[in-house]
């Protein structure tokens, strides 16, 4: 090969093949941990929507008689596949119920600290100056007090139930989500079709909401979807804390855990494997499809469907030097 | 440099000024107040307007923050506990050893087995041991804490009965603690006996708080080991025949340390500002518990002080990091 065939081989490679999602979604198809995050996450989703279908009890229906001679809670068995709680319910079927909470609460909370973070962050990096200054002071002061303990405030101000922990937990994810945006809009702030667009004329806020914005998104996707397995073991941590759903018999997964510790020294480990194991599913499913993603929209690799191996390492990124947020 | 430090020590004010006003106002909207929670059902109007009183909780809320500022700033006194009756900074001086021995136990784990396995995971890149590697911090990132502290808990406390579950010393020991660091105070007192009880109980609630940095140092180590081992000097100790193990050790090592040292000392701030999930389980008796049963007890001098303390520690630790990341990697301009 010529040099000349070598250099237009390598443009031809880097030359994007169709666009930065399809591109991305081409290489997230090679990839087999993203493929079974995906799955995991699927099933997640599938088994909140069809708890009702596919659960064989009531998640809260009370049955004493399932419970042994001296009245603790028995293993799995034929009736019961998981073994029942302290009340005789069916495990199997408030594992499954549980889903749904912690797919809604998740979705929710995630969602609007991601829309107020992108709000902030966005605007802090386009206006820049004093509104910049005072929205990320504000930020700085929020990521000083300890992500949990602030979403144990809030729960305890707000008064114990669910919109509550989604409050909370989302308002613990908006400075997270602000400065990543910021930091995102300043560098394309400085790009040149920023600049081509401020010259043709275009209005400022357009310029924001059609060039700068799609181009800062994708470590906002990324961060999202890690947001998303933060949020459910956040959610299960204040379950955890006692600061669930208010109904004590609310198929929480976090809640049904500290249920469980009680009856660990009587030896119903099942009570507290199964809806353990339940949480670290889904929220390795999410954080799967995160680390793909993060991959498949590196802007480094883009172009490359998987044709090359890259000999670089991954870059160190947002997730795995968490400012706050993760519950210790 | 020096002027770097000061700069940023200033920014720190509106920070912590900020934080002590939120926390303020945020303890005012608790519903109930700490009367209530510390009398109970025995609470007659007299007994709350005594104690509210006392603790000058019936002057105006400015008045209050403004009496709060001034003795936490002019005096460093961070008031008394509702509940114990006993100073907050007493509080802090006993808990917060407790909770820095957990963090420097945490982190002692996730590097001893962090680094040697990322180093090695990039060694043999692509391989099974690399892919098991990765597959492990990922499970070690998705596991609650609080559900891996019940399982360790029930496999090596309840069921084989080899280790302590809770508390940082044996219930019935009556020793000395000069210093509140009980492995300090063991060595201090020469007391092997306590040194080992103490370290016993330490084991579990490190391995739980430790998983999460243990996850996140070894894909760190990983990424960093590969980035230097394609670096030219490497490929310079190699080609003038220095032995592997040198290479590995002087050059490649060393460098990856870099960020490895940036993480630690992130790590290390987040689990310093309290572990309140690990703290729960193993009854552990460090600030991060300690402050959650204040949002329960609506103890406010506990969380004003408690809260604001945690911000400082934080805020001071994270501007070492980036002191002493500018120390260690000269190509690093502080702007």
């Amino acid at each position: 090969m010529s040099v000349a065939e070598i250099e237009a081989r390598e443009i031809q490679l880097e030359a994007p093949t169709g666009g930065l999602w399809a591109d991305a979604w081409a290489r997230l198809r090679r990839n087999p941990g993203a493929l079974a995050g995906f799955f995991l996450v699927g099933s997640f989703v599938v088994i909140a929507i069809f708890a009702s279908v596919m659960a064989p009890y009531s998640p809260t229906h009370v049955d004493l008689n399932a419970l042994s001679a001296n009245g603790l809670p028995t293993g799995p068995s034929w009736q019961h596949w998981v073994g029942v709680d302290q009340l005789g319910r069916d495990e199997f079927s408030r594992i499954l119920y549980g889903a749904r909470y912690s797919l809604v609460i998740g979705l929710v909370a995630v969602s609007s600290g991601l829309s107020l973070g992108l709000l902030f962050g966005s605007v802090a990096g386009y206006v820049g100056g004093f509104v910049d200054s005072l929205i990320m002071r504000f930020m700085d002061v929020m990521l000083a007090i300890p992500g949990l303990l602030l979403a144990i405030g809030l729960v305890a101000a707000l008064g114990q139930g669910l919109w509550q922990i989604m409050v909370a937990v989302g308002i613990t994810n908006v400075p997270i989500f602000a400065r990543l945006l910021r930091g995102s809009v300043l560098a394309q702030r400085e790009q040149d079709f920023v600049l081509a667009a401020r010259a043709v004329g275009a209005r400022r806020r357009g310029i924001l909401f059609s060039h700068i914005l799609p181009n800062a998104m994708s470590p906002v996707i990324v961060q999202g979807t890690l947001a998303m397995a933060t949020a459910i073991i956040d959610v299960a941590g204040l379950g955890f804390l006692g600061l669930g759903p208010q109904d004590p018999g609310t198929p929480e997964w976090g809640t049904m855990l500290t249920q469980a510790d009680q009856y660990l020294e009587s030896g119903a480990l099942y009570l507290a494997v199964s809806p353990g194991i339940a949480i670290v599913l889904a929220v390795l499913g999410f954080n799967m499809i995160g680390d793909g993603l993060r991959e498949a929209l590196d802007p480094k690799l883009r172009g490359r469907v998987g044709k090359f191996k890259e000999a670089k390492a991954e870059p160190p990124d947002g997730r795995l030097v968490p400012e706050v947020g993760e519950s210790a | 440099m020096l002027r770097f430090i000061v700069r940023r020590l200033f920014l720190l004010v509106p920070i912590l000024l900020g934080v002590s006003l939120l926390v303020f106002v945020w303890i005012h909207l608790l519903p109930g107040s700490p009367a209530q929670a510390l009398l109970g059902e025995r609470a007659t109007p007299q007994s709350i307007a005594q104690i509210n009183h006392q603790f000058g909780l019936d002057k105006p809320l400015y008045v209050q923050y403004w009496r709060y500022l001034v003795e936490t700033v002019g005096h460093l006194n961070l008031g008394t506990s509702i509940k114990t009756f006993r100073p907050v900074t007493f509080e802090i001086e006993n808990r917060f050893p407790a909770t820095v021995e957990l963090a420097l136990g945490a982190m002692a784990f996730a590097l001893a087995v962090g680094i040697p396995l990322g180093f090695f995971a990039a060694k043999k890149y692509g391989s099974f041991f690399d892919h098991s590697s990765l597959i492990f911090s990922l499970l070690g990132i998705s596991i609650p804490i609080f559900f891996l502290g019940l399982i360790l808990k029930y496999i090596f406390a309840v069921r084989l009965g080899w280790l302590p579950s809770i508390g940082r010393e044996d219930v019935l020991a009556t020793r000395s603690h000069p210093t509140n660091f009980y492995i300090l105070d063991a060595i201090l007192n020469g007391d092997p006996g306590a040194l080992w009880d103490t370290i016993k109980h330490l084991i579990l609630p490190s391995i739980a708080l430790g998983s999460i940095p243990l996850a996140i140092v070894t894909r760190i180590t990983r990424a960093a080991v590969l980035d230097v081992q394609n670096e030219d000097y490497v490929r310079t100790a190699r080609a003038k025949g220095l032995p592997p193990f040198q290479v590995d050790q002087r050059h490649v090592l060393r460098n990856a340390l870099l960020p490895i040292s940036t993480i630690i000392g992130l790590q290390t701030g987040l689990l310093l500002s309290g572990a309140v999930l690990t703290e729960t389980v193993f009854a552990w008796p460090g600030v991060g518990s300690w402050l959650k049963d204040a949002i329960f007890d609506r103890d406010y001098p506990v969380l004003q002080g408690g809260i604001m303390f945690l911000a400082v520690v934080f805020v001071v630790v994270n501007l070492i990091v980036d002191i002493s990341y500018a120390v260690i990697n000269p190509r690093i301009r502080l702007s």
